[in-house]
Order: C-alpha cells, then sequence, then structure tokens
C-alpha cells in the first residue's frame, strides 16, 4: 500500500486554536483531579491565561496569510482580525464570569444536577462555591468560535460551529438562581439552536452534491464553471444562511434572543451578545465573500431584505420591553441588522466596516451586561426596569456609565456607536444600497426612544421603596465595565487606528 | 439502480423532520425530529458522494454521527434536569420567558 | 446535468414548508384544544405497554448516565475503525494524531471516572 501524501500542516498559524483546546483539555483534566477548593483560582488562572497565550500568537502571527491543513483553515486578514477580537471579548467575558464577590458563591449553580426547589438546590442558593465546569465550557467555546471564523471548508465550519454552541447550550442552564428560567433558555436555546444546524448542515449536503466538494474556494469556481442544476446552488445557500443567520441573530430567526439573553446567566449572556456575534458574522463574511462572490447579484437583495427586517423587529420591539436583558436583547438583534448592511454593502469598506462595528459593539455590550449584573435585590439581579426607576439617585455614578453605554448604543457621536453606524452605512452607500441605509437610520432613531426611556427612568424618577442596591463590584466586574466602557469612549474619539488596522485586514485569501 | 432515489428519500426525511420540530409538543420527540433531519443530511451527503464519484462525503457523514451523538448527550442533559423539576417534557409547559 | 433529477427535492421542500407554514399558522385557529396523555407520548400509536410500572415506568437516572458513557466510545470506534483500515498508508503520522484523539477521549472519561460516575451505587 502507498504511503498517503500529508497535507502541509503550519502549526505556528494554527497555534491560538490549537492552544485553547489544549487549556480546555487541561481544564477538564483539573476537575477531575485538584481538590475543590482549588478549582476556582486554578480554572480561571488557565482559562485567561490561556486567551491571553492565543492571543499573543494572534499577534505575533499577524501577518501570515495562508491557507493550511489540507486547505480546511484559512489564516488571513479577516481571521485573524476576528480571532483577536473575539480573544479580546473573551478575556472580558471571562471577568465577568469569573466575578464572585457580588454574590456568594458567584452567579452559577453549585451543582447543574440537583433539583430545582429541593431541600439540597435552596440551600446551594445560599451560597455553595459555584460549579467550576463553566471554565473548560467557556473555553471550548472561545476555541471553537477562533476555528469557525477560519474555516475554509464547510465540513470544519459545522464542526467549529458546534463546538462553540454544544457548550453555550451548556453555560445557559447554570444560573445560580431563577434556575427554571435558565433551564427553559437552555432547552429553547438548544432546540432552535440544533434545528438551525440541521438546516445549515443540509445546505452543506447539497452544496457538496452541485460543487463536487465542501471547500469554499472549490464552491467558489463552481458557482462559476458548474455544470450542475442551479437549484442545489440556491437552495443550499439558503439553508446554510438560515444556519448562520439564526446565530448572529437576524429576523425571522431571532425569536430564540430574547428568551436566551433573559434567562441565562448575566455573564453568559454577555458572552453571546460579544462573542457569538463575532464569530457568526466572521463565518457569514467568509462563505459570502470567498465561496459566493460569484451569485452576489442574487443573494444581495435577500440578504438585504434580512437587514431590513432585522432592523425593524430589532428597534420595534425593543420600545415594548419591561426587562433591561430583553431589551439589550432586542437591541443586539437591531445591531445585528446594522452589521448585516456592512455584510451586503459587498465591498472591501463592507468587510472592514462590518469589522469595526463587531469590536465596538462587543465592548459596549460587555460594559452593559457587566452594569446589569451589578443592580441587584435579595432575589439575585432586578433586571425588570420599573425597579430601575430612579438609580440615579441612589448611585450616580453607575447610572451616568449606564447612561452613556445607551448613547452609545444610540449612536451619539463621541462613542463608538455612532462611528461604527457612520462606517458601516458609508460602506453600503459606496456599494450602491442606499436602500438599507435609508432603513437603518430609521430604525436607528427608533430604537434611540427605549434607550432613551431608560436614561429618563434612571435620572428623573424619584428612587421607590423597592429601587434595588447597587452592589460594590470586585476587581474583576470593575476591570470588565472599565474595559468596556474605555474602548467605547476611545473608539469614539480616536478610531483611526482600529479603522486602520480594519482596513489592512479586510482582505479575504483564495 | 439509481442514487437520485436517496436524494428524494433524504429530501423527504428531512421535511419530516422539520414539519415535525414545528408541530409536535414532547421534546423529546423534537429532538427525535432534529436527529432525523441529521441523519437526512447524511444520507444525501452519502448519495452525492456515490454520484460524483468523491469520498468526501461518506467522512462528512462520519463527522455528523460524532456532532449528533455529542448533540444528543447535551440535550438529554438539559431535557432531563427540566423534567426532574417540573415532571414534564412538554414544550408547551416552558412558557416563564415572555415578554 | 439538467435541472430534471432535483426538480422533486426542491417541489418537496417548497410543499414541505408551505405545509409546515400552514399547518403552524391554522392549528391554533382551528385547532381544539383538549390536551390528553397520548399527545405526550413519545409514540402516538401501538399499545400501551401493561401493566404500567410503579411510578409510571421511569428508570433510575443511572441508565442515563450509563447509556451517555457509553456515546464516548461509541464516537471513538467511529473514527478508529477507518484509521485501522488503512493503518499503513497513514504511517507515523497518523499513529500520533489518532494517539492524541484517544487522549482527548480519555481526558473525558478520568473526568467522568474521578467525578464518580462509573459508580452504579
Amino acid at each position: 500500500m502507498e504511503d498517503l501524501n500529508l497535507p502541509p500542516i503550519d502549526y505556528a498559524a494554527l497555534s491560538p486554536i490549537l492552544i485553547l483546546f489544549g487549556v480546555a483539555c487541561l481544564g477538564v483534566l483539573v476537575e477531575a483531579f485538584a481538590p475543590r477548593r482549588a478549582r476556582h483560582p486554578v480554572q480561571l488562572v488557565l482559562a485567561i491565561g490561556g486567551s491571553v497565550a492565543a492571543l499573543v500568537m494572534v499577534v505575533l502571527e499577524r501577518n501570515t496569510r495562508v491557507v493550511t491543513i489540507g486547505d480546511a483553515v484559512a489564516i488571513d486578514g479577516p481571521s485573524l482580525f476576528l480571532q483577536g477580537a473575539i480573544l479580546l471579548l473573551g478575556i472580558v467575558s471571562l471577568l465577568l464570569i469569573g466575578e464572585r464577590s457580588l454574590e456568594a458563591g458567584g452567579p452559577f449553580v453549585a451543582q447543574a444536577a440537583l433539583t430545582v426547589g429541593s431541600e439540597k438546590d435552596n440551600r446551594q442558593a445560599q451560597g455553595a462555591p459555584g460549579n467550576t465546569e463553566i471554565y473548560p465550557l467557556a473555553v471550548f467555546a472561545l476555541s471553537g468560535m477562533l476555528l469557525f471564523v477560519a474555516a475554509n471548508d464547510l465540513l470544519t465550519m459545522f464542526i467549529a460551529l458546534e463546538v462553540l454552541s454544544l457548550p453555550l447550550y451548556l453555560l445557559c442552564a447554570l444560573a445560580r438562581r431563577k434556575r427554571l428560567l435558565s433551564q427553559e433558555a437552555a432547552l429553547k436555546y438548544f432546540l432552535l439552536g440544533s434545528y438551525a444546524s440541521a438546516f445549515f448542515l443540509f445546505g452543506v449536503a447539497l452544496l457538496y452534491g452541485y460543487a463536487g466538494g465542501v471547500n469554499l474556494q472549490q464552491i467558489n469556481e463552481a458557482v462559476a464553471a458548474s455544470q450542475n442544476s442551479d437549484i442545489l446552488l440556491y437552495a443550499g445557500l439558503a439553508l446554510l444562511a438560515i444556519g448562520l443567520l439564526f446565530k448572529v441573530a437576524a429576523a425571522p430567526f431571532h425569536v430564540w434572543t430574547p428568551d436566551v439573553y433573559q434567562g441565562a446567566p448575566t455573564p453568559v449572556t454577555a458572552f453571546m451578545a460579544a462573542c457569538t456575534k463575532v464569530a457568526g458574522f466572521g463565518a457569514l463574511l467568509r462563505v459570502l465573500y470567498v465561496a459566493f462572490e460569484g451569485v452576489q447579484w442574487d443573494y444581495q437583495p435577500v440578504i438585504g431584505t434580512i437587514a431590513v427586517l432585522t432592523m425593524i423587529v430589532g428597534s420595534v420591539l425593543a420600545v415594548t420591553q419591561q426587562d433591561i436583558k430583553r431589551l439589550l436583547a432586542y437591541s443586539s438583534i437591531a445591531n445585528a441588522g446594522y452589521l448585516l448592511v456592512g455584510v451586503v454593502a459587498q465591498n472591501r469598506e463592507g468587510v472592514s466596516s462590518t469589522l469595526f462595528y463587531l469590536v465596538a459593539y462587543g465592548f459596549t455590550v460587555l460594559a452593559a451586561f457587566g452594569v446589569v449584573s451589578l443592580v441587584r435585590d435579595a432575589d439575585g439581579e432586578a433586571t425588570h426596569l420599573s425597579r430601575w426607576a430612579g438609580l440615579g439617585r441612589r448611585s450616580p455614578l453607575l447610572a451616568a456609565i449606564f447612561t452613556f453605554l445607551m448613547l452609545a448604543f444610540a449612536g451619539i457621536p463621541l462613542t463608538s456607536g455612532f462611528i461604527s453606524k457612520f462606517v458601516v452605512f458609508g460602506a453600503a452607500i459606496d456599494g450602491g444600497q442606499s436602500w438599507l441605509v435609508v432603513a437603518g437610520v430609521v430604525t436607528s432613531m427608533i430604537i434611540a426612544f427605549p434607550y432613551l426611556r431608560v436614561i429618563v427612568m434612571m435620572w428623573l424618577s424619584e428612587p421607590a421603596e423597592t429601587t434595588p442596591t447597587v452592589s460594590v463590584p470586585g476587581w474583576m466586574t470593575s476591570a470588565a465595565v472599565f474595559i468596556g466602557v474605555l474602548a467605547t469612549l476611545a473608539l469614539g474619539v480616536v478610531p483611526s487606528p482600529l479603522l486602520d488596522l480594519t482596513n489592512d485586514a479586510s482582505l479575504f485569501v483564495r | 439502480m439509481t442514487p437520485d432515489y436517496y436524494l428524494v428519500l433524504a429530501a423527504i426525511l428531512f421535511t419530516i423532520g422539520a414539519v415535525g420540530v414545528l408541530v409536535r409538543r414532547n421534546a423529546i420527540v423534537l429532538f427525535m425530529c432534529i436527529e432525523l433531519m441529521l441523519n437526512a443530511a447524511n444520507l444525501t451527503l452519502v448519495a452525492f458522494s456515490r454520484i460524483t464519484g468523491t469520498l468526501d462525503g461518506q467522512i462528512m457523514a462520519f463527522f455528523v454521527m460524532v456532532v449528533a451523538a455529542a448533540e444528543v448527550v447535551i440535550g438529554l442533559a438539559i431535557i432531563m434536569s427540566i423534567f426532574r423539576a417540573r415532571r414534564s417534557a412538554s414544550v408547551d409547559d416552558s412558557n416563564l420567558l415572555k415578554y | 446535468m439538467t435541472l430534471s433529477p432535483y426538480v422533486p427535492i426542491v417541489g418537496l421542500l417548497i410543499l414541505g414548508a408551505l405545509f409546515a407554514l400552514f399547518s403552524v399558522s391554522i392549528a391554533p385557529i382551528v385547532g381544539p384544544k383538549r390536551y390528553n396523555r397520548a399527545k405526550l407520548e413519545a409514540y402516538e400509536c401501538g399499545i400501551e405497554p401493561a401493566p404500567q410500572p410503579v411510578g409510571g415506568g421511569r428508570f433510575p437516572v443511572k441508565f442515563y448516565l450509563t447509556a451517555m458513557l457509553f456515546i464516548i466510545f461509541d464516537i471513538e470506534i467511529i473514527f478508529l475503525y477507518p484509521w485501522a483500515v488503512s493503518f499503513d498508508a497513514l504511517g507515523l503520522f497518523g499513529f500520533v494524531e489518532m494517539v492524541l484523539f484517544i487522549v482527548t477521549v480519555f481526558i473525558a472519561y478520568t473526568y467522568v471516572w474521578r467525578r464518580g460516575g462509573l459508580n452504579w451505587d
């Protein structure tokens, strides 16, 4: 039997992904062998240290442009930029996840297997140390995201999608309080998520039939020259897009978002809102720009329509929300719409503006959820909007921070929200998609209303008896909120370094 | 024996699964429908592997089986913990989260 | 290749989607809301297992754990089998990769072992 030719493997380019997978496996071993007391500090250091090491490798490899390991992974400008962004946002989320001073034992349940409402469950809620499996799970999710944005064939992309989704389903179910809500969120996320990934997979199967392979370049060539039926191509692309648009929470595949964002533990919600969005849009960009460039005129109107629908659904429904986490969820949907505007622009500015938007939005949303996790009463977080009335009188600093973040979401100048909307809309106009910009501006005005309502409520209402207290944050939450606010401000005042970086990073290798 | 019939069968299975998820109420059954969709995709992959004369489709089917197994573990864990609290696996009973 | 072989697939997909859309939108309006136990059964047809076991036919959760553990090895064999068939051709690199794969599976296994997942009582 003759020896097979081994594909060349560029280990240095793959090292961020490999480091994180290794750290996650190590985390599982720590769970197995380390004594219970030592687990939390060890896991925290391991997770953050691993992410930092991976980030360092991304920075060192910043000039690499290579398709490696049998054409399965493409390490190029966009994937390195997105990997760096995911790691940065991931480190900040890990700070939120690791916080244990807000609540005795941290925001996570001590033992996930305890039946809700049982005697033991009530005892764990009183302050048993939270479980530490969350760290390996979060790191697995992070490594899946790194692979997701770099995947150069659809099979690798599918595997990465599952590697990032499966830990997230579990993380959603692990809240310490309101466990039924949390488990329900996990169930909904799981059922709808695997439904969407089944569509993704069937799309992959049809495209395999069309192109005779699932490599993105191969599909690109097949789009130009294949003799096969175009129906396979369009059906495959549509099903594939359903799977990806679900992950980024675009309408009409957004229904899971508010429920899951509300039910999941707040640090996990922050993690999902920031990192999953980056990963989802990274993969969407790569699929549309690398594999389906040849049919861009066919899918552009469809994705454009979805973008408009997403913006409308997100902004209009945000107006009616009574719960701060749901409000942020609908805001996240609306932002997915603005991001899609950048994707549809279908030019180099489209890619670079989307990359910029992802980073800017990620930091702002992390800080916002960090603040949400601080407003608490005896039952845990007080997320109902009426409870936030008069918060400005009780704790002006926190209310000021949240006001700033809301203004950033609304896109006021001198915040990153303004710059990112500006560049995305600019790219769309360059790409000849002015109708999207019109829809974008109109919905931005609509969605400014709920943001302003929160601000007015915090500052102009009298504090009631039931206004919850604001917990004194530990250093980790403080750091996370501080980094988020600082990035929001810095990217709004001096955006040019990051804009230059996104410009340099906006070319896909083929 | 033409492999096209397998594609038709796979499309039927996929549709049954997709509709099943929408109309059934038991979380376990929803889950079975999703597995059916994954397996329909597997059948398509293998059939196309035969048509195009490449082995990639069969390899992909292996990976899909692994992913499906991992999904079973996670899904059943979540459904089981809900069942233990509520004594029911009906998705209609999961209605705490709404606006 | 012509369009013809794939037209039925697309037709079925469209029909399926239309049917799903139709039934979901019409069901809450016209459907009677009579819930009974059969609706929640895993299989709506067939005879009920008789006699009903104590506690409604539920099994101890240990069986579930065992079944999940089996899946670890189930997954392992999927990849071991093709590797074993072309062991010669894959050479040392294939061997090292496979060892790494097995090590990863065993990490999960040691976790289960240390957490007492293998104890029946």
